[in-house]
């Protein structure tokens, strides 16, 4: 292992006539990780494994393989496979010949593909479908000999561009654990795309938030779920609490502010805010607490309880603050003490380390 | 008001049924009539026409030289028309448009004037009449619909087809040789056919371009001048047999390979 990146994404810019798709992009990712790009459709996601797979051209900037620059290499040339949308297999093909195409490519002699096909066959329990075609399968099974065939070369990189889209909800769940064991077993980089947050909070290593073809946040799942520095981050990636003041000023590392006359801490990560200045911050639906006295956390503030959700293993509860004009937080708290809570007043406590400060 | 309707349609339909074939049976009823002349009533029956067809070695050779026309220039269209569809299909380039209408135009040209035109400018390039003008001419009018048809189906292949196999390490003549050529097999298996039948049955490119020998339209033509007879009725027959059998195949099969691969 050294310590350089697998993949170099330096300072590219791409244009599809007016719109931008991507700009002026930076990013590194290492070995044997799993990153998932993530964003709505057109933020640039898409764009981005297209270049890295040599369908697309970048108008500028470079992107480097394992050293060498391989941005003006066609496909063929690169050690780099994909898994299709639609997975793109050969209709005329059997399986076996799906995986073996590329092997006959690299010139590698009968013997040889036989035992790599029987060794990605075996690994991905494909087995018994050898001598079907992909009109005979089904769609997880499908799903899996799309990432045989591209597998079989013995890729540097593993590029998949949203490969569980078509699959329905249970099956999608199945797989998600099945590819993220997959690339653990073979220490592969996986380089993943989808506009399924879910998704991308189950299997990654490191979530890459894209908006508008520029990298909004980039960091591990629990980073961004629970310390999003971007409203758009916030607001993509889970459910949570807006909560809008103004800036008052800093107390050490915290950022104090005034929420409809309650004054409140959070804590800023992406972004240095100026006392008077209108503030946004995030607090997840989980980390308020409920209580019968003031509690003794960094924020505290008392709430009526307006409307309860039942969700099966947990509870969303809309709480009306009656001090800050009776603007309202929403809680998931288990299902227990969300029927305890009656119309009385209930405290509501939470760390300024939990709520996050915005960039907008 | 709606069955009315209904009814009016479908007596319409038959009629026109009737209207196609009553003159088909007609001819082939004919062609076992035992007797010179064409006409009812018909008081006995024989083979002996057909007999004649098969033993008569002008007609057997005719038949043979009608085919090996038809497949040369069924080649020669489908090489050129096959290419001329990837070209088309795969890029919007300038004066896209011009060169589809260009392409498109001589199976639109009035058989008459074309074959005039061949006529002219095979003695321009000092190509004698015979096999090989037939088949040049018959090879340009039947390249429209080998491009129209490998066109439509090559619409229907997936751009990621194409990127999957460059993914996995093949050139671009790769791909086509293994994917897209595979793919369109099913279009210019049906293609093929139907310049197989266009050829087989054209008189006046054949007539215009021919030299000494004929081909069957031609024979068949020459034929009805010395006077109508049974005879050639069975001909007719045998060639009406013919196609229609290798049409209805070709038919089945393409439906079925195209719905294999999709």
């Amino acid at each position: 292992m050294t310590q350089d990146p697998l993949v170099r994404i330096d300072q590219i810019t791409k244009t599809f006539g007016e719109t931008v798709a991507l700009e002026n992009l930076t990013l590194d990712i290492a070995r044997g990780e799993f990153v998932t790009f993530l964003g709505p459709s057109g933020c640039g996601k898409s764009t981005t494994l297209r270049i890295l797979g040599g369908f697309e051209q970048p108008d500028s900037g470079r992107v480097i393989l394992d050293g060498t620059d391989v941005t003006r290499q066609p496909p063929e040339k690169r050690h780099v496979n994909m898994v299709f949308q639609d997975y793109a297999l050969f209709p005329h093909m059997t399986v076996r010949q799906n995986i073996s195409f590329a092997l006959e490519l690299k010139g590698m002699d009968r013997a040889a593909i036989r035992a790599r096909q029987d060794e990605i066959m075996d690994f991905l329990e494909l087995g018994a479908y050898g001598d079907r075609y992909p009109g005979q399968l089904s769609g997880g099974q499908r799903q899996r000999v799309a990432l045989a065939r591209a597998l079989a070369p013995d890729p540097a990189l593993l590029l998949l561009d949203e490969p569980l889209a078509a699959l329905d909800a249970k099956l999608r769940g199945q797989v998600q654990q099945e590819l993220k064991s997959i690339q653990r077993r073979t220490h592969k980089t996986f380089f993943f795309v989808t506009h399924d947050q879910e998704e991308a909070l189950t299997m990654s290593d490191r979530i890459v938030v894209m908006n508008d073809g520029r990298v909004e946040q980039d960091g591990t799942p629990e980073e961004l779920y629970f310390h999003p520095t971007s409203r758009f981050v916030a607001e993509f990636i889970g459910e949570t609490n807006l909560i809008s003041g103004e800036m008052r000023g800093r107390e050490g590392d915290a950022v104090v502010m005034d929420w409809f006359g309650q004054t409140l801490r959070g804590h800023a990560s992406g972004t240095t805010p100026r006392p008077g200045e209108t503030i946004t911050a995030s607090l997840r639906l989980e980390k308020l607490g409920f209580h019968n006295a003031r509690p003794e956390t960094g924020n505290a503030v008392q709430g009526r309880v307006v409307r309860k959700t039942f969700l099966g293993s947990r509870m969303a509860v809309d709480l009306a603050v009656e001090e800050a004009q009776g603007a309202t937080l929403r809680a998931f708290v288990d299902a227990e003490t969300g029927q305890a809570v009656g119309s009385d007043p209930v405290w509501l406590g939470w760390d300024s380390d939990s709520m996050a400060v915005l960039r907008d | 008001m709606i069955r009315g309707n209904r009814i009016f349609l479908s007596c319409a339909y038959w009629a026109f049924v009737l209207y196609v074939f009553v003159p088909l049976i007609l001819m082939v009823m004919m062609g076992f009539k035992d007797s010179k002349f064409i006409g009812f009533p018909i008081r006995s029956w024989t083979l002996d026409w057909y007999s004649g067809v098969f033993a008569d070695a002008e007609v057997l050779s005719t038949f043979g030289y009608s085919i090996a026309i038809a497949v040369l220039s069924t080649i020669a269209s489908v090489v050129v028309g096959t290419w001329i569809a990837v070209l088309l299909e795969r890029s919007r380039f300038k004066g896209w448009g011009v060169m589809f209408g260009l392409t498109v135009l001589p199976a639109l040209v009035p058989g008459i004037i074309s074959a005039i035109a061949f006529r002219i400018y095979a003695r321009y390039l000092g190509i004698e009449p015979g096999m090989g003008a037939i088949i040049w001419a018959h090879a340009v009018h039947n390249v429209p619909f080998v491009v129209l048809v490998v066109m439509a189906r090559l619409s229907t292949l997936p751009k990621s087809q194409i990127e999957a196999a460059r993914d996995l390490g093949a050139d671009p003549l790769v791909a086509f040789l293994r994917i897209t050529l595979p793919y369109l097999v099913p279009a210019i298996l049906g293609a093929s056919i139907f310049c197989l039948l266009l050829s087989f049955d054209d008189f006046v490119r054949s007539f215009f371009l021919g030299g000494y020998d004929p081909t069957l339209p031609v024979l068949i033509f020459a034929k009805l001048k010395s006077g109508m007879s049974p005879e050639i009725n069975a001909i007719a027959t045998v060639a009406l047999v013919l196609t229609a059998a290798i049409g209805i195949w070709a038919e089945r099969f393409t439906r079925r390979a195209n719905k294999d691969t999709n």
